[in-house]
């Protein structure tokens, strides 16, 4: 054999070497891409409807403190599973239920219920009580879930974090 | 060696130098706070003073008060707010933030800031009206033991102002103004029943009389207009 | 001794390290450099080492779930043997380390070490700069109390504003729909794993790069740099006028290194941990979430920036300060190097630090924040108070009442969203107290819907009657013009 054939037959099976590891690393890569962006793969199941409790809990006229589990948590999730959320309810069967992450950057509204106002501790966001935008950094009003009541109970279409690209 | 033994004894001083966090963790849950001095600094110092003794509001923290209210008023009364009036509701119940427990630890408090028996011997008017009152009768009551410091006709006098005024009305209950008839604002100024008149203190009918003709000047529609821009006070009785 | 030099001779036959290393250590420094101003580098250095084993060793009872992550850190402050100690010098080591890798960076850039032929060291600094802070980040969260649960939510929120593909950088940030226990997992694995491999990785090249490149000259002024002429400068000053590094220069690296950890240890021992602060339980709503200091200037800007210009300050604003960054030495590759002609250097830089230092000392007192307990908590002052008629009264506790103390001080005390009013009287008049009050405007809201009547006139007797002493009350110049007109017609009540 002469050396031109060594060196073809050599670099052959070098570049076939290179040929199957590529391959190889392609298959590898599918799960392991697949894995790292299962977070995205699930979002039409991110919104269930979730009871929020009797309506006679929420007296009319007033907006109180609720809160849910989101029922995409796991075991040890512990308490991050829990959220919260402010109802008002405006009068009979007329509610709003709003996020507490407040619409500038996320951080809790609290509900003052002498001047009915929401008021923001993070950088001074102020919102009515209908949730509509009074004052500070906000862009929009508060976030609110989409609502039901259902066999006396309160439901809520909840289960990921809102945000301005994510719905509550 | 001695390296060693020096090493060892560095490492059990070093576990109490002074940036050693507190060995009970001191981060509680806010509904788990019951610290009287903590909930009253946090929740009445405003309105009612730092130490009970009043500000813009009544002081809690006075002798005679305290022996007459009870506790279950002071717990209602914290819980469900005076409604139509700057008090506001702190339970939970009521929509606030504090629970059972909490508002009994700041009654509790409260008490503990008069000593018993702090208003032996002194027997002043119900708090709660025992008896109705009438306002015709009010007025009598009005000329002699209030009209010297609030003016002839409650409009404000040299000393004090208008208690007949149609907004300051709407902002206060006939309760409130039982309690401040019978027990003053001695921090403002203003006497309790004994000292309106020095020799005759009050009586309970008289207070309850001079409540109902305060009561009779609320008016429907209170507080408005507002002044047309002529720069009259917003106070006195024009409306 | 002798039995133990006769290993180290067994070791080194098999290995041959020590004749390399020993080159390297000894290799030679331009005199001038062997600087006090030189080791902020070294000091970093030693600082991540700092960081790795006190990380390595908190890894052994910290937990990373949702669950259990509080209960850990509380396990480690109280219960594990100065666990707490750990906890503090791994947190004031993190403050320590992003102060001193910025004081590198300053010194670099003074120094014009940047320029021609370490313009790739720059670089991988700069990327190094920026995963220091990726730690920062991370290792904040990981202390997962109340200011980390809400501080991911504001990641998400920023991260939330990029157009078009939001709601996938949200997902992929969280780990999920919302902050669950995957989003801890996540931030442990990237604070544990991505990002400390990355920052071993680019150091080794730093390293290398300084070692093959040489240590930055000292700048002196009129002397420039020039791609065609530098390199044999350098050597020419290396032959002139040079020291090994190893002794006669790493003692200073070795002092300031030492006094650093010493510090940090001081911080430890008088400071301790830093909290953690509040359960992390999403339902507990008054909380007033705050980051660590090195984000503090972030914090500001975001509460000071106007609203319309926050998402392009946030989405396009990095992007430009980074490529600046990154293409200096491209930029500026040649000239002077001495801070004495380089005005436009010293100017940028002072003007940087000038804006962080005021940015965070502003985050620290957050003037911008309503203070969400003022309006029950701070008494309204005795003088304010005295004199006053009933029905002013009744306006101070409304003022209470209605929560204007969470933005408007007196006496000194209260909110400092909105103005003072201890003298609110002397500014604005009867009438314009009332229209301020029903209809708010800039940061105020409009409390007309939220009021009755009465309390609005108790509440502007009240403000009425603040003025110092002996100052007159604002008046309305047409008020004597309008007390000599005819009277108005009678107006309807109703």
């Amino acid at each position: 054999m002469s050396e031109e054939q060594k060196f073809s037959r050599r670099t052959l099976l070098f570049k076939l070497g290179i040929l199957i590891n590529t391959i190889v690393a392609v298959i590898v890569a599918v799960p392991v891409v697949g894995y790292l962006l299962s977070p995205l793969l699930k979002t039409d199941r991110y919104l269930s409807w979730i009871s929020l409790g009797d309506i006679g809990d929420f007296p009319e006229g007033q907006t109180r403190l609720a809160g849910f589990r989101s029922p995409f948590g796991s075991a040890w999730d512990g308490a991050t599973d829990e959220t919260a959320c402010w109802v008002r309810r405006i009068q009979g069967n007329q509610f709003q239920v709003f996020a507490v992450d407040c619409a500038h950057l996320g951080c809790p509204v609290r509900w003052f219920p002498q001047s009915e106002l929401f008021m923001c501790p993070c950088h001074g966001g102020v919102y009515y009580a209908d949730g509509s935008r009074a004052a500070g950094p906000p862009p929009r009003g508060l976030f609110e879930y989409p609502w039901k009541v259902q066999g006396g109970k309160l439901m809520i279409q909840a289960g990921q974090l809102p945000t301005l690209s994510t719905r509550a | 060696m001695l390296l060693a033994v020096m090493m060892l004894a560095s490492t059990v001083a070093c576990n109490n130098l002074p940036g050693r966090p507190a060995p009970v963790s001191d981060v509680l849950r806010p509904s788990q706070q019951t610290d009287f001095a903590a909930l009253y600094a946090q929740n009445c110092a405003a309105c009612h003073g730092p130490r009970g003794e009043g500000g813009a509001a009544i002081a809690l923290a006075g002798p005679l008060y305290l022996a007459t209210v009870s506790d279950q008023v002071l717990r209602s009364v914290t819980t469900d707010g005076i409604p139509g009036t700057p008090m506001p509701a702190f339970g939970q119940s009521a929509g606030g933030t504090l629970t059972v427990q909490q508002i009994a630890a700041l009654v509790d408090g409260i008490r503990k800031w008069v000593p018993a028996g702090a208003a032996e011997g002194v027997r002043p008017p119900s708090y709660v009206a025992g008896v109705p009152g009438e306002a015709k009768r009010g007025a009598i009551v009005y000329q002699s033991f209030c009209s010297s410091c609030h003016g002839p006709g409650g409009d404000g006098g040299k000393a004090a102002g208008s208690i007949v005024d149609p907004s300051f009305l709407a902002l206060v209950s006939d309760q409130g103004l039982r309690t401040t008839v019978i027990f003053g604002r001695p921090e403002l100024g203003a006497p309790d029943w004994r000292g309106d008149v020095p020799g005759h203190p009050m009586t309970d009918q008289e207070v309850s009389d001079v409540v109902a003709w305060m009561a009779a000047h609320r008016v429907p529609y209170p507080g408005q207009p507002y002044p047309s821009g002529a720069g009259k006070s917003l106070q006195g009785g024009e409306r | 001794m002798t039995w133990l030099r006769n290993i180290a001779n067994w070791l080194d036959s098999r290995l041959g390290l020590w004749a390399p290393v020993r080159d390297m250590a000894t290799h030679r420094v331009p005199r001038r450099s062997a600087s006090f101003f030189y080791v902020f580098g070294s000091a970093a250095f030693v600082l991540f080492i700092l960081q790795i084993v006190t990380g390595i060793l908190l890894a052994f009872v910290y937990v990373p779930t949702g669950a259990d992550a509080w209960n850990s850190l509380q396990a480690l402050n109280h219960g594990v043997w100065l666990g707490w100690f750990l906890r503090a010098i791994h947190g004031w080591g993190a403050d320590f380390m992003v102060a001193v890798v910025l004081l590198h960076l300053c010194q670099v850039f003074l120094f014009g070490a940047y320029k021609f032929p370490r313009e790739l060291n720059w670089v991988i600094g700069v990327c190094l700069l920026l995963l220091t802070l990726g730690m920062a980040f991370t290792g904040q969260v990981l202390r997962f109390d109340q200011d980390a649960y809400w501080g991911l939510g504001i990641g998400a929120s920023i991260v939330g504003r990029v157009p078009f593909v939001g709601a996938v950088l949200v997902h992929l940030l969280l780990g999920g729909p919302m902050i669950n226990g995957a989003t801890l997992s996540r931030f442990f694995t990237l604070h544990v794993f991505v990002i400390p491999a990355l920052l071993i990785g680019l150091v080794g090249l730093h390293l290398l790069l300084v070692l093959k490149l040489g240590i930055n000259e000292w700048p002196m002024p009129g002397r420039v740099v020039r791609r065609e002429t530098y390199l044999r400068e350098y050597e020419e000053e290396l032959r002139k006028d040079s020291i090994p590094f190893v002794p006669d220069a790493i003692w200073k690296d070795m002092v300031f290194a030492a006094a650093i950890v010493l510090a940090v240890m001081a911080c430890a021992a008088l400071f301790g941990p830093f909290g953690p602060r509040g359960i992390p339980d999403p339902t507990i709503i008054q909380t007033v979430p705050q980051p660590d200091f090195f984000f503090l200037w972030l914090y500001a800007l975001l509460a000071l920036l106007p609203p319309q210009m926050e998402t392009p300050v946030l989405l396009v604003a990095p992007i430009f300060v980074i490529g600046a960054f990154l293409l200096l030495p491209f930029v500026a590759g040649e000239g002077e190097k001495s801070w004495r002609r380089r005005p436009v250097a010293v100017l940028s830089m002072l003007l940087i630090a000038v804006s962080l230092a005021s940015l965070t000392s502003l985050a620290n007192r957050t003037p911008w924040s309503p203070v969400m307990d003022a309006w029950s908590g701070d008494p309204v002052p005795r003088p304010d108070l005295q004199g006053r008629s009933p029905l002013e009264l009744r306006g101070a506790l409304v003022f209470q009442d209605e929560q204007c103390r969470n933005c408007h001080s007196l006496g000194g005390v209260g909110g400092q969203r909105g103005p003072a009013l201890d003298a609110v009287a002397t500014t604005l008049t009867q009438d314009q107290l009332i229209r301020q009050v029903l209809q708010g405007g800039g940061n105020m809201p409009a409390y007309g819907k939220n009021l009755t009547p009465p309390e609005v006139t108790a509440l502007v007797a009240f403000l009425e009657t603040l003025h110092p002493v002996g100052e007159l009350p604002a008046r309305n110049a047409s008020q004597k013009e309008m007390e000599n007109a005819a009277p108005l017609p009678p107006q309807s009540v109703r």
